[in-house]
């Protein structure tokens, strides 16, 4: 490519980054703000923070949405695991595929159709909504993002390797806990970290099917827009911001972290010799 | 002397339309070097399958020591297999990984030390117990996966192409290596290739397959001088095959010419192929030549010309020779009646063996 | 002993597989054809089809789904092309990446700061001489936040298709004699149409049915199919006619589907 080309290139990307942050800074910005609009901003103050932590209902419902994206993440990747493990044992190619596309359905599907479905389900099974009709659907919609970040790491695979450890003695049992799981533990990892984003993410589904007594912050916050602004929620917005990093980084310290430690144990390894 | 380990009786192996093995028989005795050659898809790898257990014959008898084993889980199989990818875990070190199989069998700690430490030192690798797979070469690689899975003490070991990923020269070395490893454990190594050079090289004995069937057995000189057919002659080495037929025993025709040959019990007239290798044609004169060709290409190998030439009837000839011609030019080959051998078509190894008998000393 | 074994491994995802991906769809179809007193009728259909309001409804989620698609597209791909090429390129998807985990309820709210009378966008205009403008509860807002919601989601497959193409095509293009613009357009953008068709597929299908902007963001005046299905679960309790909607939006993903699914005839490996 040419300089110029290059150069517009990068003035374009800037510009588009630019675009992308700015109505997050901007919320973030004015959750210090003193006044109380997102429009002029009075000067720097910690109002809006002390708010929220002392709003008892809020940190209620924050709460209950980690729980709930905690334990759907890890009932998601159990069962997602199994699905891809699954998946991928398919002798043949055509109910690999059929379960392939069965998987993706929810994937693809409009949130209202994921909550009006769910909704119906679980009306017709008199399953109470709340807690347990949230938790339930945040595992139902994460599964298949769990079985797509698994699998890739199945197919990579060698069969030789499943192969090698039965050649030297290990039983089925051994074979998934001493060969696949480790081989596989990048992709339930990064599965796992899917699902609790989907989970804090999703609005829709969870507002089809939350009922009246439970709430999560994607619902809370949709009813409190519709009412107005209020600075709290752009405090709110900020300690999410920064959860949302902290998750990041965690992910990819961890996704990171198996190799540097394997590293320097053979670092020391070599020192002894 | 020395007494069967593994024996295949009758092996079939289908699958839906495709039958990749048809009635396989065969007994490799105690500490010898088995190969099994032939083109990829011919089978080779589906035999080993089925001794090492991961895949089932569709009927016929697998023996292991004189016991039936077609019902025995592979994990319980006193065999090991060394993979053509290597299959070394990539979750666990060097150390790791051959001690995997000694671990799973609760072999005491400072036994598996011992046994993890003698068998890298078997392939010279014990200074790498510590390091990651991710850190070896190809050729190191190799030698963990076979350290792996000699430190098992298998009275059998299955090489699954194991050198089709090193490059030539190392590839080389690894066949010198092999082979004494072999000797020097005494154990049965069976090994599948489709490199004709490796087999030779190696092998006690050679099983010559294609499309799931074994086409002919034995050593690697017996194959390379008497090829069971077309097929096996042309995978074996460079060879020129010209059609001709058989006079009367010990005298053969073809390209219009007629030859003193070294081989008998066929029926008079009968149409046959005849081999004769590149190394064994001699350059001459034309006139001193009993065949004329017109030389097209050569190309040098190093240790020798290989050169291209075509006869009056325009069929192709390969010659190997110490010395350049010229392109173009007319030149004579001259060849013995023992560098010449006759096949039959649709002969079966049983035939061939019982033939070869007849006049052979 | 082994069959058994597996059956219980794979138990959970077939179940799963049974009540929440097969047994959902199985009900809404179902209920389709229930009218708001629990009686069988094709009523809901009927009145789909006949009503102008459904028809143009339908319509307009369609235009607007284009447009949105349409216009994360046309930013994306000069983005994903530009990162594709950048030295750390990793670090910059990554960057891509990051807004998305950002609640998307919060980034709606921004906007409605954002867009508001005295907000940023306003007060940008005035700095340049423009009048402010009236923009929240306006299609155009609408379409451009939903954009912005749905462009991370359009330059991901297209980047990683991008990243797929091995460096040689390129080279061998321009030895051939092709301009920028020439390997671009003939060799470049035909090998990302993997990309492009997961990045529509992804884009398109949701902003079918974004309800929450278009309440947000769209004021009440934009009805998508999307809000029409939630006020009939939510509001009205109409079960049967809102199934009706879904059973047309469930038909309108498959058709969408089978025009981007990429049937890796001329595949690579």
């Amino acid at each position: 490519m040419s300089n110029r080309s290059s150069k517009l290139g990068k003035i374009y990307i800037v510009i588009i980054f630019l675009l992308l942050y700015m109505p997050i800074l901007y919320l973030i910005i004015y959750s210090f703000s003193k006044g109380t609009t997102m429009t002029n901003f009075r000067g720097f103050s910690l109002t809006h923070y002390g708010e929220l932590f002392h709003d008892k209902r809020m940190l209620a419902i924050f709460l209950d949405t980690v729980l709930i994206a905690l334990l759907s993440s890890v009932f998601s990747t159990i069962i997602g695991t199994l699905g891809a493990l699954g998946i991928s044992n398919a002798k043949r190619e055509r109910s690999r595929q059929t379960l392939l596309s069965l998987n993706n359905i929810l994937l693809v599907s409009p949130d209202v159709i994921m909550g009006a479905s769910f909704l119906i389900f679980f009306t017709s099974l008199k399953v109470p909504l709340g807690f347990w009709s949230v938790l339930l659907s945040h595992i139902a919609f994460e599964i298949p993002i769990v079985v797509l970040m698994v699998l890739p790491r199945l197919d990579e695979m060698s069969p030789s390797l499943i192969n090698a450890a039965t050649d030297l003695g290990a039983t089925s049992g051994q074979v998934l806990s001493r060969v696949v799981l480790p081989f596989i533990q990048p992709g339930i990892i990064a599965g796992f970290f899917m699902a609790i984003t989907y989970s804090l993410d999703d609005f829709a589904v969870t507002f089809f099917v939350t009922g009246n007594g439970f709430t999560t912050l994607s619902v809370e916050i949709y009813s409190r827009a519709r009412q107005g602004i209020s600075l709290e929620i752009n405090a709110l917005a900020g300690i999410m911001f920064v959860f949302s990093l902290i998750l990041v980084i965690v992910y990819y310290f961890i996704e990171n972290h198996n190799l540097v430690s394997r590293r320097k144990k053979d670092k020391l390894g070599v020192a002894n010799q | 002397m020395s007494k069967t380990i593994i024996e295949l009786q009758h092996v079939y192996k289908k699958y839906d339309d495709f039958t990749a093995l048809k009635d396989i028989n065969f007994k490799l005795n105690q500490g010898e070097f088995y190969t099994l050659l032939g083109p990829s898809g011919c089978g080779k790898t589906t035999i080993l399958q089925t001794i090492a257990g991961f895949t089932d014959a569709t009927s016929g008898q697998v023996l292991f020591d004189g016991q039936k084993i077609n019902d025995i889980p592979a994990n319980k199989r006193q065999l090991n297999t060394v993979f053509q990818d290597y299959a070394l875990f990539p979750n666990m070190n060097v150390f790791e990984n051959v001690a995997f199989g000694l671990i799973l069998h609760k072999v005491k700690k400072a036994e598996v030390a011992e046994r993890v430490h003698d068998a890298l030192k078997l392939v010279q690798l014990d200074q790498y117990a510590n390091r990651e797979i991710s850190e070896l070469s190809g050729g190191q690689k190799q030698r963990i996966a076979i350290a792996r899975a000699i430190v098992n003490r298998p009275k059998v070991l299955l090489l699954d192409e194991p050198l089709s990923a090193l490059d030539a020269k190392l590839r080389k070395d690894m066949q010198y290596e092999l082979r004494s490893l072999q000797q020097n454990l005494g154990i049965t190594f069976l090994f599948v290739t489709h490199d004709q050079e490796e087999a030779l090289a190696m092998s006690d004995q050679i099983f010559v397959m294609n499309k799931g069937q074994i086409l002919q057995k034995g050593d690697p000189v017996d194959i390379y001088d008497e090829p069971i057919n077309h097929f096996v002659a042309d995978f074996i080495g460079e060879s020129n095959i010209i059609p001709g037929h058989m006079v009367r025993d010990y005298e053969i025709s073809f390209l219009g010419h007629t030859f003193e040959c070294a081989d008998a019990g066929m029926r008079p007239n009968e149409p046959v192929e005849v081999v004769i290798r590149p190394e064994d044609l001699v350059i001459t004169t034309p006139e001193k030549g009993k065949l004329q060709v017109k030389v097209s290409t050569q190309l040098f190998r190093g240790d020798y010309y290989e050169i291209l030439a075509y006869d009056m009837q325009d069929n192709e000839w390969l010659i190997h020779s110490t010395n350049a011609t010229t392109d173009n030019a007319i030149i004579g080959l001259t060849f013995g009646p023992n560098d010449m051998h006759v096949m039959r078509y649709n002969e079966t190894e049983a035939k061939f063996n019982s033939r070869l008998e007849t006049y052979e000393e | 002993m082994k069959k058994s074994f597996r059956a219980m491994f794979y138990t959970p995802y077939m179940m799963w597989l049974a009540l929440f991906v097969i047994a959902p769809v199985g009900l809404i179809v179902y209920y389709s054809f229930f009218n708001i007193s629990h009686q069988f009728t094709f009523d809901n259909y009927a009145t789909f089809f006949r009503s102008g309001t459904y028809l143009t409804m339908t319509a307009n989620s369609v235009l607007y789904a284009f447009l949105i698609t349409l216009i994360s597209l046309l930013i994306s791909y000069p983005m994903a092309l530009v990162i594709s090429k950048l030295k750390h390129r990793d670090l910059w998807i990554l960057l891509v990446i990051l807004p998305t985990w950002i609640n998307l309820l919060l980034k709606a709210y921004a906007f409605i700061g954002l867009l508001s009378h005295d907000g940023l966008v306003n007060n940008l205009f005035e700095l340049v001489g423009l009048p402010a403008q009236h923009m929240l509860f306006t299609d155009t807002s609408f379409i451009l936040v939903a954009s912005y919601i749905q462009i991370p989601f359009m330059i991901l497959p297209i980047y990683n298709s991008l990243t797929d193409i091995s460096d040689s095509y390129i080279k061998a293009s321009h030895d051939l004699g092709a301009t920028n613009w020439q390997t671009l357009t003939k060799i470049i953008i035909p090998m990302t149409m993997p990309g492009i068709k997961s990045g529509v597929q992804i884009v398109f299908i949701p902003s079918l049915s974004l309800f929450m902007l278009s309440r947000l963001i769209g004021g009440n005046k934009i009805i998508t199919l999307g809000t029409a299905v939630e006020e009939h679960f939510l509001t009205t309790m109409n079960w049967g006619m809102g199934s009706t909607i879904g059973v047309v939006l469930i038909i309108s993903m498959v058709i969408v589907m089978l025009f981007t699914n990429t049937k890796r005839k001329r595949g690579r490996n």
